[in-house]
């Protein structure tokens, strides 16, 4: 008999399963350093590049971290930048505030870590650099604009044999690893996977601006590699600085297809810029890929749309001949169905394992015997879930990574399969037709 | 063009302030709150502390009139017990379950910040409404003398015009009888409208909904302390003033 866990412990041992079960599962441990020079008692002084949008959400998760300390900031904008360097001292750190990238590494000598959350195209420089320059770093996806770009940075990693996390944060986010190593792998819950669905769609918005007050002169801008404010802002949507919604949003959750059914060996797409008349990137895609399972080929659709934000948010959903489990890192999207012919395993028998929890309120009705209405029927729910924000977990890993306490949960390695198929999504809209995808193109 | 972007932040604020604020939202600083035990701590957002640094102050002056947690004593024999760390800007846990419900003073805390946006834009003449019960008002557009806001209804004779100011209104009109009073867990004292001028949106939107629960001896009586501070209330289609700030109707 399986002896039922409090929610606590049943938090704490899956977590730690989860992670085990995962580390298993990592093709070529080998490749991947996983013991860094810092004492698990040393505070961790932290140099945050790129003070943006995603720059202020992964602050909030490094102030939440004992043993890290934000040392220096770095920003080209000094509008963002005394933001930054205001909110850090107002919280009693001793942080020095940087334009350039390269002063701030040539000037401060006692960083251990860089976390770049700058536009995409200068990902690969700055990540390198930091490599070279002895740091671990933590890089946001897209790892780079390029292939090429994201190949060195694997090259370098591991050149100099420190650590690269790239910011996939769900591989770190304990429902999706629960759900992946506990519900899918362990329990079979789908069964045979035939399909997976995921987007990510938003609504029409206008593009960035800035208070004139805080412009970067002309000079400034060139000298970083951006044509005027205007592009600055809005680099996501500019050739030669960032890849477009595809890798702006469609990165996270085509990662996940990745992390969940392996390497495709096609993508076949369709996207084009049809609504924004200003940008250089598709406003809108939908992509197939193939993915070679061990009883058949699955194959997964991913469509992200700016011009509408309908379809229900963003999650992913993997469809198997048992049943289905619908993600995403907003808890309240979560969901898992089962098929009638699923007969495997009971529901009682996963709710008794604590992998699933049945929702109390849809069935206290049903236990009654009286005539009325029809009865809720049952409901049960994926149950985990963690007090923290989204990408603190992620952050976590990558530092107990650099205390010896843990194994990378995306090293850049393993991050460069799902860059790469991204990346060919995006060709594939552009040759119009199906590409196939080799195993060997998609290793660093 | 400009004007579009800077409407464009400011909604984008809004976002990232719900995101945090709304108890809606399962991921919400404020739903990560309602989670803590006794004894344990979060660490939150600026924005955040600064909203429940105001709402505790709201719930001093206005003794417990307002509070961030409304409904507690409806499922719990006393408010529960809360502590802020300006240090770290962190909340703790002290007892009971921690289940704010900001809907008396978000609105305004989200109009506040909102302003703030619009003058670092350099936008500083504008009027924000939030859910039609709050209202800021920036610098008075050149030519009039101030931004006209009637009380009540549309067409409502009484107006006021305002100028760097916020007036936020509560009643019972629209939603009917969902004002609590924090202080019993009942329902407010007040069966008509309340509203309330400040200067700060946060502090109008959580006066007001003060306004419909203390009686008026008690009212005037902390009012009599804040003299920023102005509360207007309908009797009988008649609205009258309460408190220091001088208006005219």
């Amino acid at each position: 008999m399986v002896k039922p866990l409090n929610r606590r412990e049943f938090l704490g041992a899956t977590v730690a399963g989860a992670t085990l079960l995962l580390n298993s599962c990592k093709s070529t441990p080998e490749a991947k350093p996983a013991v860094a020079r810092t004492s698990p008692h040393d505070v961790i002084q932290v140099a945050l590049v790129g003070y943006g949008e995603e720059g202020k959400v992964l602050l909030e998760s490094l102030l939440n971290i004992e043993g890290v300390r934000v040392v220096a900031l770095c920003d080209i904008w000094e509008y963002h930048r005394n933001e930054g360097l205001r909110y850090l001292q107002k919280l009693g750190n001793d942080v020095r505030g940087y334009e350039d990238f390269e002063d701030m590494l040539s000037k401060e000598k006692g960083l251990q870590t860089a976390v770049i959350a700058t536009p995409d195209f200068v990902h690969a420089p700055m990540t390198n650099a930091s490599l070279k320059a002895g740091l671990h770093v933590y890089c946001e996806k897209m790892m780079s604009n390029t292939i090429e770009g994201a190949r060195s940075m694997v090259q370098t990693m591991r050149e100099t044999g420190r650590l690269l996390q790239i910011g996939h944060q769900r591989r770190s986010n304990p429902r999706y690893l629960f759900t992946l190593n506990r519900l899918l792998r362990e329990a079979q819950f789908c069964g045979r996977v035939t399909a997976a669905q995921a987007q990510w769609n938003r609504a029409v918005k206008e593009d960035f601006g800035f208070p004139k007050k805080y412009e970067i002169p002309a000079a400034q801008l060139a000298k970083y590699g951006y044509k005027d404010m205007h592009q600055f802002r809005n680099w996501r949507w500019y050739k030669g600085l960032g890849g477009g919604p595809l890798s702006d949003l469609g990165a996270h959750q085509i990662d996940i297809f990745n992390w969940w059914l392996g390497t495709p060996t096609s993508v076949i797409a369709s996207g084009g810029l049809d609504y924004y008349k200003n940008h250089d990137w598709y406003d809108n895609a939908m992509v197939i890929y193939e993915y070679p399972m061990a009883q058949g080929v699955a194959r997964a659709f991913y469509q992200v749309q700016t011009t509408t934000s309908a379809g229900g948010g963003y999650f992913e959903t993997f469809m198997g001949d048992d049943g289905t489990i619908k993600m995403s890192e907003d808890p309240s999207l979560c969901a898992i169905y089962r098929e009638a012919r699923a007969t495997g395993v009971s529901w009682d028998d996963l709710a008794q394992k604590g992998y699933v929890r049945l929702n109390q309120s849809a069935t206290d009705d049903a236990s009654k015997v009286d005539v009325r209405e029809t009865a809720q029927l049952a409901e049960y729910d994926i149950p985990v879930f963690f007090n923290k924000p989204p990408h603190q977990p992620h952050l976590e890993n990558f530092f107990n990574a650099m205390r010896g306490t843990a194994r990378l949960n995306c090293p850049a390695d393993e991050a460069f399969s799902s860059e790469y198929v991204i990346h060919k999504a995006n060709e594939a809209i552009e040759a119009q037709k199906k590409l196939i995808i080799t195993p060997e193109e998609v290793k660093a | 063009m400009y004007a579009a972007q800077v409407a464009q932040a400011a909604f984008d604020r809004v976002d990232d302030l719900e995101s945090r604020l709304s108890r809606f939202r399962p991921q919400s600083e404020i739903q990560c709150i309602a989670r803590l035990l006794p004894g344990q701590s979060l660490r939150l957002s600026e924005d955040t502390f600064d909203c429940l640094t105001l709402a505790r102050k709201m719930e001093q002056a206005t003794r417990q009139a307002f509070s961030p947690t409304p409904a507690a004593l409806q499922s719990q024999a006393t408010l529960p017990g809360w502590s802020l760390s300006p240090a770290d800007l962190s909340i703790r846990c002290e007892h009971g379950l921690v289940n704010f419900d900001l809907g008396a003073i978000g609105k305004g805390f989200a109009l506040d910040r909102l302003a703030a946006l619009l003058r670092q834009w350099e936008c500083p003449s504008f009027l924000l409404i939030a859910g039609g019960s709050s209202i800021i008002a920036g610098d008075t557009p050149d030519g009039f003398d101030g931004w006209s806001c009637g009380l009540g209804d549309e067409g409502a004779p009484h107006r006021l015009l305002l100028n760097n100011a916020s007036l936020s209104g509560s009643g019972v009109a629209v939603k009917g009888n969902h004002i609590l009073n924090p202080r019993t867990g009942g329902s407010a004292h007040r069966q008509s409208r309340a509203w309330a001028l400040c200067d700060v949106a946060a502090e109008s939107d959580a006066l007001s909904t003060a306004a419909m629960v203390l009686p008026e001896p008690e009212l005037t009586d902390v009012l009599a302390s804040e003299p920023t501070w102005l509360v207007l209330v309908e009797d009988d289609s008649q609205i009258r003033t309460i408190g220091k700030h001088p208006v005219t109707l």
